[in-house]
């Protein structure tokens, strides 16, 4: 992608401007500190040399933050400024104003090239400030050959080392670049991948509807409910997580010791409601079936139909002050219903906020998803009937 | 009750609904980390082992230079086989720690790092010896010196408070050799001074400027990676579970799994005690909302939770959440302007002025119908408003960015930014 790669450009060009910073003020402040010391030049030169100093100074600030062109063009005059000074009023100078200058000339000054080797205008601009820099140094020691040479000698070898670093720091972006892509890659498949988890595990609502029923259990400390009921309800369920867990088709619950792996999109009805008897038989509530049991639904119906009914038969058990419950499942060519019957106190459905009963939400909430519907008779004393109804796909 | 007999499952430490409560905000973020640590192992030595090869060859260009120095000295120095010595023990513990690094990978063994130091010392001490007599450590010290900036070859080795330290030793030691050499009247020779001063800044510098090469490279990675990560959300699904939501859900069946078998194993006692049972009531309550509610968020809100960098300074309202509408090309432009909109902070360099980092908020919508939109389209206003984004400091790619979105107008809005965007989508009810 040639626009990830802007990003990183970016980034890499604000790396440079920074490092430039840091290199460039430190051995400024260097040089500026043997500039400095009594004696090592005349004080028109000090006087000429010190705002010289704040230009260069606050110019290598500047190329830290913008990337215009200008900014290393300021310290590069300003920089030669101070070297050239030295030259023109200073010569030959003092050891502390060599060094001042060589600092300059070879550290300080070269710094900017870290941001002149992108294009070809700002290499242009390396070349030039290297040769200015390396000619005014030589000026500036030419009553002594030697020393002008090692001094010009040195600034070659500190434009070339900025250099080099700049080009490394460029050549290693493109390499990280595409490392970086290859795990952006690798993280895109596991996002698919983690999508699909997500979407097989919230799937698979039958089976947590039973944990969750399970789970409710336990929070009331299983009171109520034999222990060994409990720890074999217990531990269906959580072999059912296991094998979701371990990647296996969402099973439907059957009875204990089997569970077959649907593999069509249809189930019939039968094989289910005989686990949810199973489990509601374990918590100490009868439940008899009439009716037809073979009815093949889609699995969305069927998942939202049980739902609905394990609801109905979980309101039965707790509330009804029975033990016994019937459910009647009737079909024609577009509806499939169940009738949830029971004989226990029943209520007043003026009185009941049914929101507060879990009704509204749970049954009617997931029935209407499906295309279904479900609607509750009671009066005191004389039990409860709930009709559920969903279309046969 | 024995202490075995209590269930131990993690807390979950995050509401896992769309709604970010208490401190979910740190969980989101130790979340987005752990999914980092996938590429961490890669991350230490992303491009760094690059640069380490770089620091190498400045190093070894400093050491030949310094070398020739001293040989051209020899005559000069009372003890020239100290010196001597000392070049031998540099040059052992350069190739020992040039070698080593390329056999251990990424990272020097502090046992080895250790003996880089005393090897360091030992030729600091050397070297020092070998021009006491001479009076000016700063004109004659070459080992030293060089010894200094050896430290640069372990930037890229060891963290860098550890090559400040080193750094911070070695200039300490030759203040106080240079202090205690000094003739008589030094102090105000300006030679002399500056002659120590240059010194001492050939021995620091270096190993300061490649730590904060260094750190800028290892920062550069870092956001790279970050936003390469998030960009796998421009080719997600109109609505996602997200990772985080997974991975919640994935924790949430396990320790499900865990209680439930610990029940019907017989390591948890029937009944449950108040403390058991209440953790399966809060495990429940969490399945609950996860199952029932669902998560259904847009790629651009998991984008946001899951990265640091945008986490940080981004805010979305999409109430409606039409970012989903958006196809990958518009996503690419959203996420890259957000990107560089608030990447582009001073400060991201400078944590300590993290104060005034500049915000950016993303409004999606609401559609307002009607309007000049093609058929089997509608239009989705978008609005970035920011602040601390003056108009003339506003990169150049945001705008290139915003152009793949849609038709777009710019203004200032308190002293900041702001842009407007129609974003012409799919109609969602013709698919």
């Amino acid at each position: 992608m040639t626009h990830s790669m802007d990003l990183i450009s970016k980034e890499r060009d604000r790396l440079l401007q920074r490092s430039a910073r840091v290199y460039g003020l430190g051995f400024t402040a260097v040089s500026a500190v043997c500039f400095a010391l009594p004696g090592a030049v005349p004080i028109p030169v000090l006087l000429i040399g010190s705002p010289l100093y704040v230009i260069l100074a606050a110019a290598l600030v500047a190329v830290g933050l913008s990337r215009a062109i200008w900014w290393p063009i300021i310290a590069l005059v300003a920089g030669l400024g101070v070297v050239a000074t030295v030259a023109l009023l200073a010569a030959p100078p003092t050891v502390a104003a060599s060094l001042a200058v060589l600092n300059l000339a070879a550290a300080g000054i070269p710094s900017i090239a870290l941001v002149l080797t992108t294009t070809l205008p700002r290499l242009l601009l390396l070349g030039v400030g290297a040769l200015a820099s390396v000619a005014t140094i030589v000026a500036a020691e030419i009553a002594e050959p030697p020393q002008a040479l090692r001094a010009g000698g040195t600034a070659l070898v500190g434009w070339g080392l900025a250099a080099l670093v700049a080009v490394w720091i460029n050549a290693g972006v493109p390499q990280v670049a595409k490392r970086i892509a290859s795990i952006g890659r690798a993280h895109r498949a596991e996002r698919q991948a983690s999508e699909l988890e997500a979407q097989r595990r919230q799937g698979a609502r039958l089976l947590h509807d039973t944990v969750l029923a399970t789970l409710t259990l336990l929070a009331h400390s299983g009171v109520g409910v034999k222990p060994d009921a409990l720890r074999q309800q217990a531990a269906d369920d959580a072999r059912l997580l296991r094998q979701l867990r371990l990647g296996q088709a969402p099973a439907t619950p059957t009875e204990t010791g089997s569970v077959p792996v649907i593999t069509t999109d249809e189930t019939v009805l039968g094989t289910t409601l005989e686990s949810v008897k199973q489990r509601f038989g374990r918590m100490g509530l009868t439940v008899s079936w009439h009716g037809t049991g073979q009815v093949l639904l889609p699995s969305e119906v069927l998942d939202a139909f049980l739902l609905a009914l394990a609801e109905c038969l979980e309101n039965v058990r707790r509330h009804s002050g029975v033990t016994e419950a019937h459910v009647t499942i009737t079909d024609d060519d577009k509806m499939v219903r169940a009738l949830v019957t029971d004989a226990g106190v029943g209520f007043d459905i003026s009185d009941i906020d049914e929101a507060k009963l879990g009704f509204a939400e749970s049954v009617v909430g997931r029935l209407r998803e499906v295309g279904g519907n479900a609607r509750l008779f009671s009066a005191p004393g004389s039990g409860t009937t709930v009709a559920l109804e969903v279309p046969r796909g | 009750m024995s202490k075995s007999d209590t269930i131990q499952f993690s807390q979950p430490e995050e509401n896992t609904l769309g709604v970010v409560v208490g401190n979910a905000r740190r969980a989101v973020q130790s979340t987005a980390r752990r999914l980092g640590r996938a590429a961490s192992a890669h991350r230490a030595s992303l491009g760094t082992a690059f640069l380490g090869l770089g620091a190498v060859i400045v190093v070894g260009l400093r050491a030949v230079y310094g070398l020739i120095w001293f040989v051209g000295q020899w005559e000069v120095y009372p003890e020239p086989f100290a010196a001597l010595a000392a070049w031998i023990v540099l040059a052992a513990v350069l190739v020992g720690a040039i070698v080593m690094s390329r056999v251990t990978g990424d990272r020097l063994p502090d046992w080895m790092f250790g003996l880089f130091l005393a090897g360091l010392a030992i030729a600091f001490a050397l070297d020092v010896i070998a021009i006491w007599e001479l009076r000016d450590i700063g004109g004659h010290a070459t080992a030293a010196v060089t010894a200094g900036m050896a430290l640069l070859v372990l930037v890229a080795l060891r963290g860098s408070v550890e090559i400040l330290a080193a750094t911070a030793i070695v200039a300490l030691a030759l203040l106080v050799v240079m202090f205690l050499d000094a003739p008589l009247g030094a102090f105000g020779d300006a030679t002399w001074i500056a002659t120590q001063v240059t010194a001492i800044a050939g021995a620091v510098l270096p190993p300061l400027i490649g730590v904060v090469i260094v750190e800028g490279f290892r920062r550069m990675v870092q956001v790279e990676l970050d936003r390469v990560l998030v960009q796998s959300t421009v080719s997600a699904p109109r609505f996602a579970v997200g990772m985080l939501a997974s991975e919640e859900l994935a924790r949430l069946d396990l320790a499900a799994e865990e209680l439930l078998d610990a029940v019907a194993t017989k390591k948890t006692n029937l009944p449950l005690t108040p403390k058991n049972a209440s953790v399966a009531a809060q495990l429940a309550t969490e399945l609950r909302l996860h199952l029932i509610e669902g998560r259904r968020e847009t790629w651009l809100y998991h984008a946001v939770s899951e990265s640091e960098q945008l986490g940080k300074s981004v805010t979305l309202s999409d109430k409606s959440s039409l970012a989903g509408l958006l196809d990958p090309t518009q996503r690419d432009g959203l996420l890259s302007a957000a990107w560089l909109l608030v990447a582009d902070v001073p400060s991201a360099a400078n944590p300590r002025r993290r104060g005034a980092t500049r915000t950016v908020n993303l409004q999606i919508g609401p559609v307002v119908p009607g309007g000049d939109v093609p058929d089997h389209k509608i239009a989705v206003p978008i609005t970035i408003t920011t602040t601390g984004v003056p108009r003339n400091r506003v990169d150049s790619g945001v705008w290139d960015a915003i152009g793949r979105i849609g038709r777009y107008s710019d203004s200032t809005q308190d002293g900041s930014l702001r842009v407007d965007i129609d974003c012409i989508v799919d109609n969602p009810a013709d698919q």
